[in-house]
């Protein structure tokens, strides 16, 4: 039987991958034009990967930022001494960040500088480290404190997705992969290949494991997997649906939906004792769980009041409230880390769309104007929303900003994508 | 999971034909939900014909009924009561429909519960907050403007433009009252302060079409701006044109700070961020001392 493949991040064998292409489709009307120079390279051979460039794009990306043209660039500084402000000035670049690596064994490190052309001063510089195989990832960190010191806001760069793409076989089944990839949608991997359908992936708030729910068995079951070693466990075999996996923010629990007991509800996992608590209990379909950052309530989607909205169960009180009021349609909702905002599905006018909910004023505004879109996930800076959609005909990612000003597609090469998870901050 | 099965279009929706709010099947998603609308009711349905159906075929029923390509047995196991059970399974069928619409009624009535009494608690806090804006005005006014008319006798604190009251400061453009509209103006405003709102807006409105030019003109202008906000309904389209015409005819007006925050929240209120924050800056850039400033400030920090 090769109808199921697991993978390890050991063992990073490329399969028909999904590799997904960036096109940035709105940014804002005046973003900052930042210069980021090829970063020096101090070692032997050549740098492994142009991590300056990887720089470049995640600014890009993120539609704040307007790199310049390295052909407009007039001198390729590594050096504070070698920084000619005029120079950048006549580019009519605000800021300038310079760098240079050195790489020793497999170790590489790379040390950062950030200049203030119109204050001609030095405003951030840093370094750092890691295996020669992770460049991407420390050029993604270097990005993170850039944006961080331009805007106030940590950004969420070195930071990763899974997704699962679905590749369409004419004469049979199938085949659905669960795929690792980077923020920016490099370097995926495949985490598991099923002829059998494969859904809402979801992170462990350690960022080291991921929960999804495998057909593989012939009906769905809830699965945790390992990232590092490939190992994983079937965590519920219930009759009926095992969906919707959500590890608790302290990564104790798991809430999930079961319906062993009649209708679809929520219950808890303590992932010590593997002993199931019922949570919900309404002959309603109660589903999606998503917690508060604080661990006290989740989020769930239930149809208890004819259509389906958002409640909101508090564990410790043991009450069930209301949260979406606007339109006969709000699922799928995704807590951000401030507690405050929420990703969801928004019926408006027949079409699906991703809108962001302010638990504090009670205000919903829509951030799409596409048709069809589901499965947000928010990064966990907060600032940008990721979603499946479809384009044409194919199911593709794309991004939104939270104030709806930046959108980006990431279509995959081949083949559908779909329910994208963006990870925690994760540890290095 | 109201998407369950994304993956594939199975031939679900005959299970699912009663159930009027699915009706809107036209779009993946709808699709998606109703394949576990389906699969929230298999498990009733197996309650039904466990008694006579073998346990092995009653287990995988569930599974295969949502999607991996039997859906037709869940159906299969739905409308086939056993034979030695038919008679009784007719009856069960019908009682077993009975709850189902039951539990569909008071689906639909407990959303409109819930409807209701978030709107009921909205509409409170709303009118609640609007009595309190108005009575502060009131009441920072009345000191100094007692009869909201006449008494220019200038005490209204510079900070807090009172609403109710003629404009103390006495503009430079000042125009001489015209006979009868001190007493109109007085009717409308007394309108206000017995908070027949409805009622003011027409006096208001009547005011101003005897007296366009008035020398009251403008605080009705300013009125109409506020009493449109607390109107059932309320109209902010209606709010927002009387603050603008009082913005553009009389901009040198003492109003004009409290009327450009109020433009603020008529624009949120319409869902116009940006229009809101660019009225709530210009107060704080324009009229940096003034409350409506303050206020603009706190309303900038909570909301936008």
């Amino acid at each position: 039987m090769f109808r199921l493949i697991v993978l390890s991040l050991a063992l990073l064998a490329p399969l028909a991958q999904a590799q997904l292409v960036i096109e940035i489709t709105q940014g804002v009307d005046d973003p900052t034009p930042v210069a980021v120079v090829p970063f020096a390279w101090e070692g032997a051979g050549n740098a492994p990967v142009d991590m300056a460039q990887v720089v470049q794009e995640d600014f890009e990306r993120s539609g704040q930022f307007s790199p310049v043209n390295r052909a407009d660039m007039l001198g390729f500084p590594s050096r504070e001494e070698e920084v000619f402000y005029r120079d950048w000035r006549a580019i009519a670049s605000e800021y300038v960040l310079i760098g240079r690596a050195s790489g020793e064994g497999d170790q590489l490190s790379l040390r950062y500088e950030l200049y203030d052309v119109l204050r001609q001063a030095r405003i951030a510089e840093g370094s750092v480290a890691g295996p020669a195989g992770e460049a991407r990832m420390l050029a993604h960190r270097v990005s993170d404190a850039v944006y961080e010191k331009l805007t106030g806001i940590p950004g969420a760069f070195a930071t990763r997705l899974i997704y699962v793409s679905v590749t369409r076989n004419p004469t049979g089944k199938d085949y659905y992969r669960l795929t690792l990839a980077d923020s920016d949608g490099a370097r995926p991997i495949v985490l598991l290949e099923s002829r059998e359908p494969i859904m809402s992936p979801s992170w462990a708030p350690d960022g080291k494991q991921v929960a999804y729910v495998s057909f593989e068995t012939g009906r769905p079951a809830i699965f945790r997997q390992v990232l590092a070693t490939g190992e994983r466990e079937q965590l519920t075999n219930f009759r009926g649906l095992n969906s919707s996996p959500a590890w608790s923010p302290d990564g104790n629990s798991m809430a999930m939906v079961l319906s062993k007991d009649g209708s679809p509800d929520i219950y808890l996992m303590d992932m010590a004792t593997r002993r199931l608590t019922r949570v919900t209990s309404h002959y309603a379909i109660d589903t999606e769980p998503s917690w508060m950052p604080d661990g006290r309530s989740f989020l769930f989607t239930s149809d208890r009041g004819g259509r389906p909205q958002i409640y909101r169960y508090d564990l410790r009180s043991g009450l069930t409230e209301r949260v979406t009021f606007e339109g006969n349609y709000n699922a799928r909702a995704r807590v951000a880390q401030d507690g405050r905002n929420v990703v969801l599905v928004h019926q408006r006018e027949g079409e699906f769309q991703i809108a962001i909910h302010d638990l504090v004023s009670n205000r919903l505004q829509v951030l799409t104007n596409t048709d069809l879109d589901e499965s947000p996930s928010i990064a966990p800076n907060g600032s940008m929303v990721l979603y499946a959609t479809k384009f044409g005909d194919r199911g593709i990612l794309s991004a939104v900003s939270v104030d709806g000003g930046v959108k980006f597609r990431l279509p995959a090469r081949n083949g559908d994508v779909r329910e994208p998870a963006w990870s925690p901050y994760m540890q290095f | 999971m109201f998407r369950a099965i994304p993956y594939r279009r199975i031939g679900l929706t005959f299970l699912v034909g009663p159930i009027s709010f699915l009706t809107v099947a036209i779009s993946a998603t709808a699709q998606d939900y109703i394949d576990v609308e389906a699969e929230r009711r298999s498990p009733q349905t197996q309650t039904q014909t466990q008694t006579q159906s073998r346990p092995a075929a009653t287990v995988t029923a569930p599974a295969v009924s949502y999607g991996v390509g039997t859906a037709p047995s869940a159906v299969t196991t739905r409308s086939l009561p056993p034979p030695a059970a038919a008679a009784a399974g007719d009856n069960l069928g019908g009682l077993f429909n009975q709850v189902q619409q039951l539990q569909q009624e008071v689906m639909r009535l407990n959303g409109l519960v819930e409807q209701q009494s978030y709107e009921i608690r909205t509409l409170k806090e709303q009118s609640l907050e609007r009595y309190m804006d108005i009575d502060r005005r009131l009441a920072s006014g009345s000191t100094s403007v007692a009869p909201p008319i006449g008494s220019t006798g200038g005490g209204a604190s510079p900070n807090k433009p009172s609403t109710g009251a003629l404009d103390s400061s006495g503009s430079a453009t000042e125009v001489a009252e015209q006979p009868g509209e001190g007493e109109a103006y007085r009717a409308a405003y007394a309108l206000v302060r017995g908070q027949e709102f409805d009622q003011a807006v027409s006096a208001f409105t009547a005011f101003l079409e005897r007296f366009p030019a008035g020398r009251y003109a403008p605080n009705a202008h300013y009125w109409l701006g506020e009493l449109y906000l607390v109107t059932d309904p309320a109209d902010p389209e209606a709010s927002r044109q009387a603050f603008m015409l009082l913005l553009n005819q009389y901009p040198t007006n003492a109003k004009i700070p409290d009327a450009l925050y109020k433009l603020g929240r008529v624009h949120f209120m319409k869902g116009n961020r940006d229009r809101s924050r660019e009225f709530l800056n210009r107060v704080i850039r324009e009229y940096p001392d003034s409350s409506a400033a303050r206020l603009a400030g706190d309303f900038l920090d909570q909301n936008l």
